[in-house]
């Protein structure tokens, strides 16, 4: 059954904002990732940048 | 397999001081609302009150079938009705998708990101993700469908647990104030991290309410269908999780359980001593062991009553579609990888995944549980920029499995489910909107200008033809309502 109802005259039709450079996922399937060769560098390269104090400035309020 | 809806809180982090001098949270989330319906045009904002806390403006359906609304400061995404698993997750995720574009388009994406977690390492505070699920009315609820399902529900962390570092006391009372005070995450050696971050925020078993009294099954009968054939089970104990592979299987598990209960098969007889507290308890286990208590004095774990629930949907449902085949496949695997070394699941469920990073991380750098800076790595895990969330890292780096495509997800901003009433609520509204006309839409019922009500009470229907029956619809004598029978 084909999908309808799409608004054809939206002002602004947002690319996929996720996509990032390298980004595959669109081209096939669900992948089983390679947790063989993890990139741990590239990740603890990314964790050392994380503001240390970043949680203390997340206040939030209560919701449901 | 089942008419489900997601419900999602995000939490909003304003991370320069450019924008933190002119905005709060709060405020922010209004202008990402507003330019979402002003300026990008996604949805019909609400003419009327909806409730008390819910003026005009405040939120609005959106022409994918959702609905986008601040809820005590917090923007909530309502995904629309879908049946399929896939679905579900890709029009889960499609907000986050639409929050980013919003963000993008303001041009402080850079300087703010949305977060899809459940609590605050600072205030204590918590926000939720809701699950809602259509049920027949025809089960009996109180007496049956709540007793079987809270084994079920209490264990299901053990996979669909979203991670936290530390733990959540009660609040404090504060004499001086002559009220409570909610405190910080507290971090001990006995409980440095949990696998979930509302266990502790649920304090009863079965409640009406959402708020203050959070409970693991909420009771509230409201269930945006004809009330004499629905129900809508209406869950707020879960994490928002990352991971769309453990969202897939928390909320597959759950419309299995469900469709067993409709089926009237014979349930595990399972019954908890404490429910409540098996949850907190369940959730601090850093052993992994999960004991659990049974009211027949008996100690069992929180994997062999998965593995009974599990038992009794493989003898009852294999076979029954392609989708539950998966849901039964993958929770084998995931009960027997939980069994055997939980940290093997790195690349599917969120708790194990953040574990790793963790304590991957705290072992290069020489920290501990305690280092506030395990707080602010937690925090980044859900972030919904992939610029700067450690979730996306892990997807990037091709070791976290994904369920969807992106391209789905796209498509979810703005398409409804083909095969939902949440179609025929798309379509009404852009009929609407070329013709200007004031409206008012609803889960279930459309009201237009003229006094006409255009029902909806089946959330199975596509009510295509009433869509493509909307001029005439308009014509009719008003206070008429209309509903059509033939139109699946």
């Amino acid at each position: 059954m084909p999908r309808l109802g799409y608004r054809q005259e939206r002002k602004q039709r947002p690319e996929d904002p996720l996509r990032r450079e390298g980004d595959e996922t669109d081209e096939g399937g669900p992948k089983r990732p390679d947790v063989e060769q993890p990139n741990r560098q590239r990740l603890l390269k990314r964790m050392r940048q994380v503001d240390k104090d970043q949680a203390k400035r997340y206040r939030q309020r209560t919701g449901q | 397999m089942r008419i489900c809806g997601i419900e999602t809180e995000y939490g909003c982090l304003i991370e320069s001081e450019r924008v933190a001098r002119e905005f709060s949270p709060d405020t922010l989330s209004i202008l990402v609302k507003d330019h979402l319906f002003y300026a990008n045009d996604v949805g019909l904002l609400d003419v009327q009150y909806r409730d008390r806390g819910e003026p005009p403006r405040n939120g609005g359906f959106l022409y994918n079938g959702g609905r986008l609304y601040i809820d005590m400061g917090h923007l909530e995404y309502a995904s629309p009705e879908c049946l399929s698993l896939r679905d579900l997750i890709a029009y889960e995720r499609a907000a986050d998708f639409l929050l980013l574009q919003a963000l993008e388009d303001l041009g402080i994406r850079d300087d703010v990101t949305f977060v899809r977690n459940n609590i605050d390492h600072v205030t204590g505070a918590t926000f939720g993700y809701h699950e809602n699920y259509l049920v027949s009315r025809d089960v009996p609820f109180e007496y049956y469908m709540v007793p079987a399902l809270m084994p079920f529900l209490v264990t299901r962390q053990i996979y669909a647990g979203a991670g936290r570092v530390g733990f959540h006391e009660e609040d404090e009372y504060d004499e001086d104030y002559r009220r409570r005070r909610r405190v910080a995450t507290r971090v001990t050696d006995e409980v440095p991290y949990q696998i979930s971050q509302r266990s502790d925020h649920i304090v009863a078993d079965q409640y009406e309410w959402v708020q203050f009294t959070r409970a693991i099954i909420n009771t509230r009968d409201e269930p945006l269908a004809d009330v004499s054939r629905f129900r809508r089970i209406h869950l707020l104990l879960g994490d928002t999780n990352m991971s769309e592979y453990a969202t897939m299987l928390k909320l597959g598990t759950t419309m299995v359980v469900l469709q067993l209960l409709e089926e009237g098969c014979p349930m595990p007889p399972i019954s908890l001593v404490d429910p409540v507290m098996t949850l907190r308890d369940i959730s601090r286990d850093n052993t992994c062991a999960w004991p659990v208590d049974l009211d027949t004095g008996r100690t069992t774990s929180a994997i062999e009553v998965q593995g009974a629930y599990l038992a009794v949907a493989e003898r009852y449902l294999e076979g029954s579609s392609q989708e539950v085949d998966w849901v039964l496949t993958e929770w084998r695997a995931t009960l027997e990888a939980l069994a055997g070394d939980p940290m093997e699941l790195k690349d599917r469920l969120d708790w194990v995944a953040k574990k790793w990073l963790l304590e991957t991380f705290m072992e290069e750098e020489d920290l501990t549980w305690h280092d506030p800076w395990l707080q602010s790595l937690d925090l980044d895990y859900h972030k919904i920029d992939p610029e700067r969330s450690l979730y996306s890292d892990l997807v990037e780096e091709n070791m976290m499995q994904r369920v969807v495509r992106n391209a789905a997800i796209s498509e979810a901003m703005f398409a409804p489910p083909p095969d939902t009433r949440a179609l025929g609520r798309s379509l009404i509204m852009q009929r609407l909107a070329q013709a200007n006309l004031v409206r008012q839409v609803d889960w279930d019922t459309v009201h237009l200008e003229t006094g006409v009500a255009v029902s909806m009470t089946d959330p199975h229907r596509t009510y295509e033809n009433v869509a493509a029956r909307i001029d005439e619809v308009l014509r009719r004598e008003p206070t008429q309502a209309v509903e059509q029978r033939d139109d699946r």
